[in-house]
């Protein structure tokens, strides 16, 4: 059964809607270059965007598709396009939703604003498989190149061995130079280490939003807070995301000052594992009539926003970012993930964890038995699953999510009064 | 009893290789799937052993694996929760899929008996960099053998393991190329048999059988071959159910292109001084799996299987949720289907959801 209740996420910061300007700015952007006749790129995953901002390169990274179109309500249709191209319904939805955007012959208005067919597509594997293989489909359906980054999964744990370093860096310099015989120059050095640099600045400011978010009451939750991750997704290597980061992180520090919370009477923090409901943001919001916030959400660390930062080394620019997409905590397998929540928890005095399964998922549906266990195992802190998908809305029913939520905190409630 | 039965009726009771083996005071490695060189593990002494699911329904694995991933993991996992792994004395898996790469997680994390060792093969072939890893990778685990084993891997072991698993391929390579004729010796349902105790059996036994077989079969023809003749490809199918259904309705399947089959065989190693890079090689040079980059290989594959096989139609078969065919299957489609018809299945791993396509299966049979 599906519902059309849906309703946008409601956000309570100033910063983040600078931010959304800076996201269609972006796209705006692309769209230009793409009429002036500049290579574009299709990209996904965690390909390391401070290449391409080294690189001066028009991206448009296809995860964000499903994302606006979904939260326009409109992914459904796209979706319904890519099955009939013969793509099954156990296809990851969010490819299922960018690969019907990618071979629609008519697209909505709203999704013509910013896209725009390739010249190029630049892949990898991390962190699922989907993000290489729809990607070769859509190569084909354009008939345009197509460069691959393998990303070895993360056996080791913090001690990456140098010949796994070489082998992910000897990629990033094949991209460069694919970039450069597609029309995009030849690569700036110095270019690259500055934007190492600003990646490092960036994740330390990132670190420092994230202190002020542990604040009780916390001063943004995770409504703001995915619109927040963009420059850590897709602005890492920029001045951009510094400027809007150093903003946010004032306005946050005001807050905590003054003691404002996203509630004024927060009784309950919250942590969602899994896709978050872009389909219907104001989920999010619902807790809150419970005096429950959802602090945080793990995608919003989905590109590399969970590392220590003295890995970065402008220096050795295309090294740091191995390191860096090596150690990432998505890439599998699991125990950085499980780690990084069970700490996240404790940091963040989160009371319970919401996690969603988003059924054609091949990768987070297998973290959530550990990290509940884990999280249970370290802090006592509980774990719901369900299941939630947020991208195709015939997969998804309100109401029973709505209910999964009800009965979720008025547990975490009774025994908080007990 | 012919060979041919002898080596299907090993099937019944797989375990008995293994009980057989460990009797004389050997260990085994059970593995997943066939990025694992077997003959590193062979070549330390002990029994590579392809750890096959059962169409048992799942039981406590489903507490731990959503539903939506992969079943025949959840399958391997539930058998390994039940204790029926115990025998093994290590599980070796390689980087595959998205479910594998879970299973490892969930196995380290709830399984204590069996240690889970994981290889990290690149998805990326004919690269000179990703040999250059792989390699580094091949060495730690021949040292993980070694030190499980108590056995040093020296150079003309290897070279020797190699062989043998390369007589293995050839002589199914053999067996099934037999399968091109007009009537062919065998039908689908058995080749796969065939080829499953094969992988199963030690390569010792295996290779005397199947020279027997060849020459056994050599002038078998089947009954009812004059139906349309049917390649399957996909996954993994460890049990005979769909190929014996497609050959009930009438089709004549002639090549399989499975884990459990032709995968596992079609190629062999190339001469190399070098045993350690014989092996990088001819995992990262042979174009088996949907998860390997770039894809085009496994295409002119399949159209290689399709011209010399006769074939008419094809069967796209997949397991639920196993990502990495569901996308090739899209992909390749649409350009197969300009030549041969394709009807693509997806099914459950213990092929439960089977009585429902057969109308599918018997349409697709009677359009050819
Ligand atoms: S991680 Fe899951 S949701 Fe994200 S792209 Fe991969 S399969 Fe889709
Ligand atoms: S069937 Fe597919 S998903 Fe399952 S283990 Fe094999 S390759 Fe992976």
């Amino acid at each position: 059964m599906t519902t059309k209740v849906t309703t946008p996420g409601e956000k309570s910061l100033e910063t983040t809607a600078e931010i959304s300007k800076a996201i269609k700015a972006y796209y705006g952007g692309v769209k230009v270059a793409k009429e002036e006749g500049k290579p574009i790129i299709w990209s996904y995953g965690l390909t390391p965007r401070e290449i391409f901002h080294a690189m001066d390169a028009h991206v448009i990274y296809l995860e964000h598709l499903p994302l606006m179109v979904g939260a326009k309500q409109l992914s459904g249709h796209y979706i319904q396009v890519a099955e009939e191209e013969g793509f099954s319904r156990d296809v990851c939805a969010f490819h299922r939703c960018f690969l019907g955007c990618a071979v629609a012959s008519e697209r909505d208005p709203y999704l013509d604003q910013f896209f725009v067919d390739p010249d190029f597509i630049i892949a990898t594997n991390l962190p699922c498989m989907s993000e290489s293989k729809s990607f070769l489909y859509a190569a084909d359906h354009h008939n345009v190149p197509y460069y691959f980054i393998d990303a070895p999964i993360n056996t080791w744990g913090k001690d990456i061995p140098d010949y796994a370093i070489e082998y992910y860096a000897g990629q990033l310099k094949g991209t460069l130079d694919f970039m450069s015989e597609h029309g995009l120059g030849t690569v700036d050095w110095d270019k690259l280490k500055e934007a190492v640099s600003l990646s490092k600045k960036l994740i330390l400011l990132w670190n420092e939003i994230d202190k002020c978010r542990q604040a009780v009451p916390t001063p943004m939750g995770t409504v703001d807070g995915l619109t927040a991750a963009y420059p850590l997704i897709q602005l890492p290597g920029t001045q951009l995301g510094v400027t809007l980061f150093e903003r946010l992180l004032k306005e946050l520090k005001g807050k905590v000052e003054r003691g404002e919370g996203v509630l004024d009477d927060e009784k309950l923090r919250l942590l969602w594992f899994g896709v978050p409901p872009f389909y219907n943001m104001g989920l999010l919001n619902y807790v809150e009539k419970y005096g429950a916030v959802v602090v945080k959400s793990m995608i919003e660390y989905i590109a590399g926003g969970a590392y220590d930062p003295s890995i970065m080394d402008p220096d050795k620019p295309l090294e740091s970012l191995a390191y860096k997409a090596l150690v990432d905590i998505v890439n599998p397998i699991s125990e950085n993930m499980v780690n990084f929540i069970r700490e996240t928890v404790k940091d963040f005095h989160i009371d319970g964890v919401i996690g969603v399964v988003k059924r054609s998922c091949g990768l987070l549906p297998g973290y959530m038995r550990p990290v509940k266990d884990a999280v249970y195992e370290d802090s006592g802190v509980p774990t719901t699953i369900f299941d939630l998908d947020g991208l195709d809305i015939r997969e998804y029913d309100d109401a029973t999510s709505k209910a999964n939520l009800d009965s979720f905190i008025e547990a975490l409630l009774a025994s908080k009064r007990r | 009893m012919t060979t041919l039965e002898r080596m299907i009726g090993i099937l019944d009771a797989p375990e008995q290789v293994v009980m057989d083996w460990k009797a004389k005071g050997k260990k085994v490695i059970g593995y997943r799937c066939l990025y694992v060189p077997e003959e590193i593990i062979h070549a330390a002494a002990m029994l590579p052993y392809a750890t096959l699911g059962t169409p048992e329904p799942i039981t406590k694995a489903d507490s731990y694996f959503q539903p939506c991933a992969c079943e025949f993991v959840r399958n391997i996992f539930d058998l390994g929760l039940d204790g029926k792994f115990d025998f093994l004395d290590g599980l070796v898996l390689s980087n595959t899929c998205d479910a594998v790469r879970h299973l490892k997680n969930m196995w380290t994390t709830y399984i204590d008996s069996v240690p889970c060792y994981m290889l990290n093969n690149p998805q990326k072939m004919y690269d000179e960099p990703a040999f250059k890893f792989y390699r580094h990778e091949l060495e730690g685990f021949k040292k993980t053998m070694e030190d499980l084993s108590g056995n040093k891997i020296s150079d003309a072991s290897l070279r020797e393991s190699i062989d043998l698993y390369d007589e293995t391929r050839r002589l199914l390579k053999e067996l099934n190329g037999l399968r091109r004729r007009d009537v062919p010796p065998i039908s689908g349902a058995e080749a796969l048999m065939i080829s499953m105790a094969a992988i199963l059996m030690p390569k010792e036994e295996t290779n005397a059988l199947l020279l027997q077989l060849i020459d056994e079969v050599k002038t078998r023809e089947i009954k009812d071959a004059d139906g349309p003749r049917i390649m399957v490809t996909g996954s993994i199918i460890d049990n005979p159910t769909l190929i014996e259904l497609v050959e009930d309705m009438g089709g004549v399947v002639v090549a399989d292109d499975l884990c459990t089959s032709m995968k596992y065989f079609w190629y062999q190693t190339k001469p190399n001084e070098d045993p350690m890079d014989a092996i990088v090689r001819f995992n990262l040079e042979r174009s088996v799996c949907a998860c390997m980059h770039p894809s085009e290989e496994r295409y002119d594959f399949l159209q290689e299987v399709i011209g010399e096989f006769a074939v008419d139609g094809i069967i796209y078969f997949n397991v639920k949720y196993c990502h990495p065919f569901v996308y090739e299957s899209a992909t390749f489609r649409k350009k197969l289907e300009e030549e041969t018809p394709v009807l693509a299945l997806e099914v459950d791993h213990s092929l439960s959801g089977l009585g429902q396509l057969k109308t599918r299966v018997q349409a697709f049979i009677e359009m050819l």
